[in-house]
């Protein structure tokens, strides 16, 4: 059952268009990530979504309800600050109580209710305490269990772990998973941080500029991007300008690669993911139907579980390739090596029209030369 | 705690010139106010004996009525400018245009600047007995001379004051709550004034005390107001002082009243700070 749907919904500040209008649906149970850099519209959806927001245009349906005309709390929606946002007034059972009580729950249900939901998030024991006295990770778990208790269609969480330190974010993301699977909620979570999306969702829509550029799995979106703006936002990639010439494709400088299946028509960007590039020695026999390039490492950067290089060809061309530590030997600076590209890690792609815009006063046109390139596509 | 020569230098000037400007004078009117008076003469005699009798007179009900019409109407305007100010400031605080927001304010400060006198007859012209709003009080059978009329004229002229001050101190209040916590409560069902009663009060539980407190002290210790829209009917405390300094000359008399009001105005806001900001505090932090 389809729990959440945008139909063409548009957002507008003044001149600037934050939403743009951006269509798509979120199934039961399902979590769905949107993913972007700040300013792309994801915490204005967010918003538009929570009913702090009213759309300009397009509808916003819950359980298949209209709910553009609703205010906030008329919704059944689960909301997740990125600061949390606990009243630092009340205990952490008055948090949760609260939204028990303004959604017209006896009282009666009110201990063990909150009892449960403490208990899902792991604090069965905080319930006295008053939030100044929890640590980040804690406020989380209490505005999730606040958010959940009232048990809504949607919860929606607006950067849940970027408030956190690196080491107690990677823990809470394991947790937050258990969490929203054991309640079976379903789910939006807005991030910037593409491997909070990628773990967290299953499903994961790209926008950028009010758009969205991109909608799938995580291996679908990182191993097919539909643009460079999204191969370069998830993920990293060596890009390459040039032109194709039968099944090669000829950089500006010179370089010749194979590439493998389809490429789109006209000026074309090559793009390459540094871990799906070998370096090996210059000797070691090269596999069949592999590009083999011949250049000298500049650099190179130690990390422990993964070593980069950049390496330089002859024509002055630097390219940055990633190597997992195995344990072997692995190639020094100034060692002249081989890098061997299969053709098919190569995403060739579209240059991006954007990039050529002027960021504000040209966003509208820009955005309606995107929108008039996807339709292209599509017909 | 050591002093440091140049503190202790800084310290003692500011508990000379206190000390000679408003201590001094506050005890003259205290010693004065324990002096017999001798009707026919402008304030107490050089050496006149000492007496309570200017404090037992003031037991009377008629001057027992002054000081609860003060504190009465005090009361009651200085909690209507703290109801009134708190949706001018939250609109201030939230605005997000600089501009709009340094406007607002600076219109709140120009309007304290106002000449009190330029407030009390613009009053009067629009509510007094020739303004329009009479008309509309006649309607429903209230007199413009009326006591509950002439006490709704100096809550007004009250206001004048109590408004823009619990205004200003408010708007920084309501700054430091969270603009999320509102939206939280909202999405968990409280409609917007529930959310504002159950999020914002409370947590700017400080500032709404201290608008309280600043336009309460405003309130009672007013002078023209109303004396002027008063009309003679209503009276503050700070009228009867000024009665009985300047038109009788019955100095330990005044001295007496302007003592009680002073004990009084000190002990209700102790009174009200301690019961209201004991509670909050443990509750806010």
């Amino acid at each position: 059952m389809t729990v959440l749907e945008l139909s063409t919904v548009s957002k507008r500040y003044g001149q600037e268009l934050a939403v743009n209008n951006i269509s798509f649906q979120v199934e039961e149970g399902c979590i769905v990530s949107l993913l972007g850099p700040s300013g792309c519209g994801k915490t204005t959806t967010l918003r538009l979504v929570a009913g702090f927001e009213v759309p300009d245009g397009g509808d916003i349906l819950i359980r298949g309800e209209s709910v553009r005309r609703k205010r906030p709390y008329e919704r059944n929606v689960g909301l997740v600050f990125q600061d949390y946002a606990l009243f630092p007034h009340m205990s952490v059972e008055a948090n949760i109580a609260f939204g028990l009580r303004e959604r017209g729950v006896p009282s009666a249900e009110f201990p063990a209710r909150i009892r449960s939901v403490l208990d899902l998030v792991k604090m069965p024991d905080y319930g006295k305490r008053s939030p100044h006295q929890l640590s980040g990770g804690q406020q989380q778990r209490v505005a999730l269990a606040r958010a959940l208790v009232t048990q809504p269609s949607l919860l929606l969480l607006d950067e849940p772990l970027s408030n956190l330190d690196a080491k107690l974010r990677d823990a809470l993301r394991v947790e937050l998973r258990q969490i929203l699977t054991s309640a079976g909620i379903t789910t939006i979570i807005v991030t910037h941080d593409q491997s909070e999306a990628m773990s967290l969702a299953d499903h994961i829509i790209v926008m950028n500029k009010g758009r969205i550029m991109q909608r799938g799995s995580a291996e679908e979106i990182y191993s097919a991007p539909a643009s460079k703006f999204v191969a370069d936002f998830i993920g990293q990639s060596n890009w390459f300008t040039g032109r194709l010439d039968g099944g090669r494709f000829v950089t500006e400088d010179g370089l010749s690669i194979v590439i493998a299946g389809k490429a789109p028509s006209g000026a074309v960007e090559l793009g390459i993911r540094p871990e799906r590039i070998a370096v090996r020695t210059k000797g070691a026999t090269a596999a069949v139907g592999v590009n083999a390039l011949e250049g000298v490492i500049e650099k190179t950067e130690y990390l422990g579980s993964t070593i980069h290089h950049w390496v330089r060809f002859a024509n002055g061309r630097r390219i940055h390739a990633v190597v997992q530590n195995n344990g072997q030997c692995f190639a020094r600076d100034g060692e002249s090596i081989r890098v061997e590209i299969r053709p098919e890690d190569c995403l060739l792609l579209a240059p991006d029209e954007q990039a050529s815009c002027e960021p504000r006063r040209d966003r509208l046109i820009c955005t309606d030369v995107l929108a008039e390139s996807e339709r292209r596509k599509v017909s | 705690m050591k002093l440091t020569r140049g503190a202790a230098l800084v310290l003692g000037l500011v508990v000379v010139v206190y000390g000679a400007l408003m201590l001094y004078p506050l005890l003259r009117v205290f010693e004065d106010s324990f002096r017999e008076f001798i009707p026919g003469r402008i304030g107490s005699a050089a050496n006149a004996p000492f007496t309570v009798a200017n404090y037992t007179d003031l037991l009377h009900p008629a001057y027992v009525s002054y000081f609860w019409d003060t504190f009465r109407i005090g009361l009651i305007s200085s909690f209507l400018g703290v109801l009134l100010a708190f949706p001018i400031a939250y609109f201030v605080a939230r605005r997000r245009s600089d501009w709009l927001r340094r406007t607002t304010i600076g219109f709140l400060i120009t309007l304290m600047f106002l000449s009190v006198l330029v407030r009390v007859y613009a009053i009067e012209l629009s509510f007094g007995p020739v303004g329009f709003a009479s008309e509309i009080a006649r309607l429903f059978g209230e007199t413009s001379g009326s006591r509950f009329y002439i006490e709704f004229m100096i809550v007004l002229g009250l206001l004048h004051y109590a408004v823009p001050m619990s205004a200003l101190v408010l708007i920084g209040a309501i700054q430091n709550v969270n603009p999320r916590l509102i939206e939280a409560a909202q999405s968990l069902g409280a409609a917007r004034w529930k959310s504002h009663l159950a999020v914002s009060v409370p947590l700017c539980a400080r500032g709404l005390l201290s608008a309280f407190l600043v336009s309460f002290t405003l309130s009672i210790s007013a002078f023209i107001v109303p004396m002027v829209l008063g009309r003679g009917k209503v009276m503050f405390v700070s009228n009867l002082i000024y009665n009985r300094f300047s038109e009788l000359a019955n100095f330990p008399s005044g001295s007496a009243v302007a003592v009680v009001m002073l004990v009084i105005s000190l002990v209700v806001i102790y009174i009200v700070s301690r019961l209201t900001s004991g509670d909050w505090e443990r509750a806010v932090r």
